[in-house]
């Protein structure tokens, strides 16, 4: 998947989590609290996207993301990194 | 100062509301079915009394749902429809709102799901913690019903119900809230709750392929009890206050009583359940010989019936014969923290409509268990003054008093 492709899915994931949004209305530019999510409406948001994404938040990491944005990077990092930790892996 | 029932609600595997539940229990209708929710096949027993019917989804948001455990979601539920039914407690003060909730095992549907993902190395539900906690489904119902007042979790295993409603008894008498909502929630169909009382012996496992025959109290041949799930609700309020904004009024909560065996975690002894019964009727200002109706605890394991059995011909002596004795876990299984809360209300609803439900499967009964309990069928008889019963693990003994206000 490429950013645009991850960013849409992202967006539309968020959409269906978080109730009375509509995805028009969410950009990568948005900030949690910006769409009515307090600290632990993230937290819950982000480990329902570790499973709906097949990915696993590094908490370090996680804790610094603010906007919608941040896990669409996260996913396209980790998603390019894998093959990669799977070569290293085998040899 | 008389303290009185004035909302009922139920959710259980025969029925959802007190109609539905009523209208199963005097028929005689058994809850009990292999079990859905998971794969039971490598279980030693196999059956329960599952609340199948239920979506949390037609009264709880999404956001809700995240954060709640099931035996929360099941106490919200039993909360809204007691509510509902007492007509709201807009005349009292937020503050003066108490919230008094028994739960034997909490939120363990999320303890057991998020220990499976953690043993498979996957992160676990951000609200695991304040999803399992005993107390969450009390918290919740001040939450959702904006009720400021005290707010407690009694976990006392198989008479927590029992023992939250006596505690909110004392509130009331004591003169810490106007009203209170008080029962019990349970949902631990689960396969490790469910292995752990396989492991002791404690659950039925005879009668996996006739599931409406399991739950059999004081019948010959019962071989433990049939785990099960739900919750119950009642609204208390003192007389005064009830009488005052013109609520109707289904019973009075005269008594309660409640004493720990101090002899074995899990083995019943009958002094102690004598003591509990006796304190509870003394609590009320009466006699044993007041009482003519009793819904037992009578859970159906071998012991269990025939040790209540001896503790109630050792109170009420020869008149022990002329109570007409019933037992609710004989259709709807074991409810736990939950059972003496839908047994109250069994109870209330004895002494509001004169009708004693049946005791099912009773076709035989054990020598041993050699009093009148209702067997088979429904019987139109107006209680005045009835007893519940419940004792739980840990020798814990609580018996209540109700009576026609």
């Amino acid at each position: 998947m490429d950013t645009a492709d991850i960013e849409t899915k992202v967006i539309q994931f968020i959409a269906t989590k978080v109730e009375n949004l509509d995805a028009s209305t969410i950009s990568a530019s948005s900030k949690f609290d910006e769409l009515g999510l307090d600290s632990m409406d993230t937290i819950q948001l982000l480990f329902d996207a570790e499973d709906a994404f097949g990915i696993n938040f590094e908490g370090e990491e996680a804790k610094g993301f603010r906007c919608v944005g941040d896990i669409v990077s996260y996913i396209e990092k980790h998603q390019m990194s894998a093959p990669l930790t799977k070569n290293e892996g085998q040899a | 100062m008389r303290v009185v029932v004035t909302g009922m609600g139920v959710v259980s595997p025969i029925g959802t509301g007190t109609d539905q539940f009523w209208a199963a229990a005097i028929n005689g209708i058994s809850g009990i079915q292999k079990i859905r929710c998971f794969d039971a096949s490598s279980q030693r027993s196999q059956i329960a009394g599952e609340i199948t019917g239920f979506d949390p989804n037609t009264f709880l948001s999404a956001k809700y749902i995240d954060q709640t455990d099931r035996f929360t979601q099941l106490a919200l539920l039993a909360t809204h429809l007691a509510l509902e039914d007492a007509g709201g407690l807009d005349a009292y003060a937020p503050q003066c709102l108490a919230v008094s909730i028994g739960s034997g095992m909490g939120g363990f549907a999320t303890f057991e799901s998020s220990a499976a993902r953690k043993f498979r190395n996957q992160s676990i539900p951000p609200f695991t913690v304040p999803r399992t906690m005993a107390n969450s489904a009390a918290a919740w119902i001040a939450i959702k019903h904006r009720l400021k007042g005290v707010n407690l979790t009694c976990s006392t295993a198989c008479s927590s119900g029992a023992n939250a409603i006596g505690m909110a008894l004392d509130l009331l008498r004591a003169g810490r809230a106007d009203a209170v909502i008080a029962g019990g929630a349970e949902a631990c169909v689960l396969p490790l709750t469910m292995t752990g009382f396989e492991a002791l012996h404690a659950l039925t496992t005879s009668f996996n392929t006739e599931p409406a025959r399991a739950s059999r109290p004081f019948a010959k041949g019962r071989d433990g009890f049939v785990m099960s799930e739900g919750a119950g609700m009642l609204i208390l309020e003192k007389e005064e206050g009830a009488k005052q904004r013109g609520a109707k009024i289904y019973a009075r909560l005269a008594g309660y009583g409640q004493t720990c065996d101090a002899t074995h975690i899990v083995m019943p002894d009958m002094d102690g359940q004598v003591a509990a019964m006796h304190a509870a009727i003394r609590d009320a200002g009466m006699e044993p010989d007041s009482i003519d109706h009793i819904n037992a605890h009578a859970t159906s394991t071998p012991l269990g019936d025939i040790v209540e059995t001896r503790a109630i011909k050792a109170l009420f002596g020869d008149r022990a014969r002329d109570i007409a004795i019933n037992a609710t876990k004989s259709m709807i299984g074991h409810t736990v923290g939950a059972s003496a809360a839908i047994g109250s209300i069994a109870t209330i609803m004895a002494l509001h409509t004169g009708t004693i439900h049946p005791t099912i499967n009773l076709d035989e009964a054990d020598p041993e268990c050699d009093l009148d309990y209702t067997p088979n069928h429904a019987r139109q008889k107006q209680p005045r003054n009835a007893l519940c019963n419940a004792f739980g693990f840990g020798g814990n003994n609580a018996s209540i008093v109700f009576t026609t206000p």
